[in-house]
């Protein structure tokens, strides 16, 4: 569907030169690339894929390290963990009040974490297996922070490992009522709550349809996508996900969260548990009569096992990390790595991980016009806050309101299809040409208007040199360029370097340097507010190349 | 493109700033409008509000049948979920025995029985995406074709804004109904379509672009300013040279058009809003009270808009009862009913009434079994439609009976809907403008039912 084809056709329509092309199909793995330096401005495409935000101390590291080393370097760094942070502190009056305190830990962690790729692929995991404080979970931040602190204990670990946490862990067992999920009692018309069973299948593993290696739908001999299961299917996972409470819990009807009970793993109630016979995906059936715990373990094998689990997981990580449209090849390539690893292990998401990011597709030498993405609205911040050192007095990062000015924020999704859909395409050439763009999802009129207002009061109001903040206001220090702000080109330059990897368009700089050429020297603030605000403003800023 | 944006700077220094201002004034919300004006305008005013309950109405405890045997069958299926006989509020459907009292409302909806009563609301019994009408045995047989992934959230979310499902198609009905009467809203200030609740596949088209704004409306840009003596005012105009670049990616592009588009209707919106006139309805203070206050605002101001054909999209979450159904019902039914009869009410007060038809969609009805403390993803449901123009005090299409194993139920309690979405769609495009011969335009699967207009509206 996305192949070679759709960027020549969008090129020609679109009068962009044309160039290559000829042999058509997918994307050919290229020769290996010449030896040459990698630039700044590709060490800032690398690293907005692999980071919170590209910086030019990290560029610098790239540039020296080389991808590879830099991603082996990262992969191999422990977790930045958000639980401990809250374990911490004084319970508040309303348990909910930590939820400023975990999106702080999540900023710090994010905007500081020596562990930048594990952080980052975490927040992937988390917009495809979400949870979410909208809803139950605002009364279970630890719940929430331990949910986190999974994701990224796993981000480098085995899928199959990784679903099975997310399955009992407490928070999903709320979020998708298969907490308290007792077997079928059939005087009371009472069946298993079919929550659970329908999303890990749908949202978290394998799909709704068939697909290919690479990603494509499957059709039947009538040209149809064939479904990956049917509401019996759902059933009988519905049943298999019977008898689990919080952990230690005296009761199984009516069990409590408590503080301890809602950061560990759920436990089985063998009695609340159903034991028939239970037919799967593929028409694998669980034998009646076994335990709870055997019963989930087989399950998810069979889930795990699925041929879609590659393709779909490759998409989903690929479309978070490098590119909205990846090609059929990519996707394929990515997507044998989970099957196998090199050494015979399906699902090994370090494997994933460095296929993707060194895949040709993703590297910035390779790069083509229908390749990257839109930045996710938060990266836009957290890359911002990164490169101008944002911090507050109190030292903190409360800003639990970044779901509503940014539509996203740290397990803050208004539902399990995360913040916006994998598929989403909007009016206009990206839907003509059957690409999609998810991020666009939520670049509304009004969210973007909300973000691009944030951004001024955030350049000309949250800075350093503003002397009435509040303790909890997170602000940018751009000392640095007020030093230099006399110099409008060395100015542009300066801000561009730091944001856009020294990549800015002349429009922008002339635009840039139009305003500032209409604020006196002397006022040096204005005039580095003025400057970094059209840029985080801008469509190329926007722009995760 | 540089050396335009520079000399339009320039032209405003030197030629008089009261001169530019006026030739930018004249441009914001045409550029946005998307109207051709080749056909004759309508002349008169309407607008559809789709009240979106997302997640799923368990929508058999809204509309519950009261007369005994009925009852007692519905009561059978529900268990513990089922709401006591002597709690519902009765309601007597005029095409029923007077006194009959053979239906009853959920006893959080006391508002929506009064506009019930009064004529201004009826409902859409056991309606559902459909792409033919459909028998329990031709389901079972796949014998008939199905819109594709039933009980799924997104994909049914889908179906019953798009009616062709999100696979086979990206744009929703409100959407192709803005793109069809294009011709006939040639001077309008905003977009036919807009949307209280973020960018929604109902209003997605071809031609056309939905407008979204917030909950109270527009936000305004705090750093520009339209008085050309303020350096926000340069702001402006080089926040708008950079939008209006030519970017060499698509992504870029996309981006730059939404924010063109934000410009472009920023002022005109929020205007239109804050001059509208004062209302005394008193609306909920919910985010769906909000929205639709909001709405009946721009409604109220739409000569100033040049208005006369919008479709707006409102939506309030939290539907999806897997748990604790019998705690959040009454909050959420009551939430709608209170906000869609404020909305009411004050459509009335701006002697509107019969121009404003207001109307229910959900994901899907639920499970008529419980899975303990709540319901899973069905079928079939009961949808609600509020306006002057209803002709209400009645129940439209065939409210089943509501048995498990019975004749429309494919398990569980998931019923078969009786009525399509296609025909309570047709019937609003109808009277929303659309000729009868564009209403497969609208409703693409209307030709497989026989009544292509189920008789609510006037």
């Amino acid at each position: 569907m996305k192949t070679r084809l759709i960027s020549i056709v969008v090129s020609l329509l679109l009068g962009v030169a044309g160039c290559g092309g000829g042999s058509g199909g997918n994307k050919q793995p290229p020769p290996p690339p010449p030896p040459a330096p990698i630039t700044k401005a590709e060490a800032f495409q690398f690293l907005n894929q692999a980071t919170f935000g590209a910086t030019e101390t990290e560029a610098d590291q790239v540039i020296a390290m080389r991808y590879e080393a830099w991603i082996d370097d990262q992969l191999a760094k422990p977790a930045s963990l958000q639980l401990p942070h809250i374990q911490s502190l004084p319970l508040p009056p309303f348990i909910g009040q930590l939820q400023a305190d975990r999106v702080d830990i999540w900023f710090r962690n994010a905007l500081h974490g020596d562990d930048q790729l594990r952080q980052r692929v975490a927040f992937a995991l988390s917009e495809i297996l979400v949870v979410s404080q909208l809803g139950a979970l605002n009364n279970q931040p630890y719940s929430l922070a331990s949910y986190y602190d999974m994701l990224a204990r796993n981000a480098f670990g085995n899928y199959r490992d990784l679903i099975e946490e997310v399955t009992l862990h407490p928070s999903m067992g709320v979020y998708l009522s298969m907490l308290g999920n007792e077997k079928p009692d059939a005087v009371n018309n009472i069946r298993p709550d079919e929550n659970y069973a329908r999303e890990l299948m749908q949202l978290f593993s394998i799909g709704l349809v068939e697909l290919n290696l690479d990603g494509t739908v499957k059709t039947d001999t009538q040209g149809q996508p064939i479904p990956t299961y049917d509401q019996s299917v759902i059933e009988a996972f519905a049943h298999v996900y019977t008898g689990w409470t919080y952990a230690g819990s005296p009761v199984f009807r009516g069990a409590r969260a408590t503080l301890t009970n809602q950061v560990i793993p759920m436990q089985l109630w063998q009695s609340f548990h159903d034991t028939g016979p239970k037919t799967l995906l593929n028409g694998f059936t669980i034998p009646a009569g076994q335990m709870g715990e055997q019963d989930l373990a087989d399950a998810l094998d069979n889930v795990f096992n699925h041929p879609n689990v590659g393709p779909f997981l490759a998409i989903r990580l690929i479309q978070r990390l490098v590119t909205s449209n990846p090609s059929p090849g990519y996707v394929s390539r990515v997507a044998s790595v989970f099957n196998n690893n090199g050494q015979g292990v399906r699902g090994d998401l370090r494997a994933v991980v460095r296929a993707i990011l060194l895949d040709p597709e993703a590297q910035p030498a390779m790069r083509m016009d229908l390749d990257g993405k839109i930045k996710e609205p938060l990266l836009r911040l957290t890359q911002l806050w990164r490169a101008y050192d944002a911090t507050s007095i109190s030292g903190r990062y409360p800003f639990n309101f970044a779901y509503i000015i940014f539509g996203q924020g740290p397990l803050q999704s208004p539902s399990v299809f995360n913040f916006y859909s994998p598929f989403f395409a909007p009016t206009g050439e990206i839907r003509d040409n059957s690409l999609v763009a998810p991020e666009l999802e939520i670049a509304t009129e009004y969210l973007n208007t909300y973000i691009t207002n944030f951004m001024f009061g955030q350049t000309f109001g949250l800075n350093s040199t503003n002397e009435n903040l509040n303790p909890d206001d997170v602000y940018i220090n751009f000392e640095a360029e007020m030093a230099i702000a006399a110099d409008i080109d060395l100015l542009i330059d300066t801000v561009a370097g730091k944001l856009l990897g020294g990549q800015i368009s002349d429009t922008l700089r002339n635009e840039i340097a139009g305003m500032l050429a209409l604020v006196p020297e002397t006022d040096t603030a204005t005039r580095v507010a003025e400057t970094i605000y059209f840029v985080v403003t801008s469509p190329e800023y926007a722009y995760q190349r | 493109m540089i050396m335009k944006k520079i000399n339009r700077r320039d032209f405003i220094r030197t030629t008089g700033a009261a001169a530019a201002a006026a030739t930018f004034a004249s441009t914001p919300g045409l550029a946005y409008s998307q109207g051709i004006g080749t056909s004759a305008p309508f002349g008169d005013y309407r607008a559809l509000v789709c009240v979106f309950m997302f997640g799923g109405n368990d929508s058999f405890n809204m509309l519950v049948p009261n007369t005994t045997a009925e009852y007692n069958t519905y009561a059978a299926s529900r268990q513990n979920l089922a709401i006591a006989q002597q709690d519902l509020l009765p309601i007597n459907p005029t095409s029923l025995p007077a006194g009959s009292n053979p239906f009853g409302l959920h006893p959080s909806m006391a508002t929506t029985q009064t506009l019930f009563e009064s004529g201004n609301a009826a409902f859409v019994a056991n309606v559902g995406p459909l792409v033919e009408p459909t028998t329990k045995d031709e389901y079972f047989n796949k014998s008939v074709l199905l819109p594709p992934q039933l009980f799924s959230h997104n994909d049914q979310q889908a179906q019953w804004q798009s009616l062709k499902g999100a696979s086979t198609s990206k744009t929703g009905w409100a959407g192709r109904i803005a793109d069809l009467i294009r011709t006939n809203v040639a001077d309008q200030q905003m977009a036919t379509n807009a949307s209280l609740f973020g960018t929604n596949l109902f209003q997605s088209a071809d031609q056309t672009i939905a407008y979204v704004m917030g909950n109270t409306g527009p936000l305004q840009f705090t750093g520009f300013s339209d008085d050309p003596g303020s350096i926000l005012f340069d702001q402006k105009l080089a926040f708008e040279g950079i939008v209006d670049a030519q970017y060499n990616s698509v992504y870029e592009r996309a981006f730059a058009e939404i924010q063109r588009r934000a410009i472009d209707a920023a002022d005109t919106v929020s205007a239109a809003i804050t001059s509208a006139p004062t209302l005394n309805t008193i609306f909920p203070t919910s985010q769906l009270g909000r929205q639709l206050e909001t709405v009946a605002k721009l409604i109220g101001n739409k000569d100033q808009l040049q208005m006369e054909r919008q479709i707006f999209f409102v939506a309030t979450g939290g539907f999806d009862s897997h748990d604790d159904q019998n705690i959040n019902q009454p909050g959420l039914l009551g939430g709608i009913s209170d906000a869609m009869a404020a909305f009411y009410d004050a459509t009335v007060e701006l002697g509107m009434a019969d121009s404003v038809t207001a109307f229910t969609q959900s994901d899907f009805g639920r499970t008529l079994t419980s899975n303990g403390d709540g319901t899973d993803h069905a079928w079939g449901g009961n949808q609600l439609v509020v306006g002057g123009a209803v002709e209400g005090r009645d129940i439209y299409g065939t409210y089943p009976v509501l048995e498990i194993g019975g004749d429309i139920d494919t398990g569980g309690g998931r019923m078969i809907p009786s009525t399509s979405a296609d025909q309570l769609a047709a019937t609003l495009a109808k009277w929303f403008g659309i000729p009868d011969a564009d209403l497969d335009v609208v409703a693409p699967n209307i030709d497989n039912f026989v009544q292509r207009d189920l008789g609510f509206m006037v």
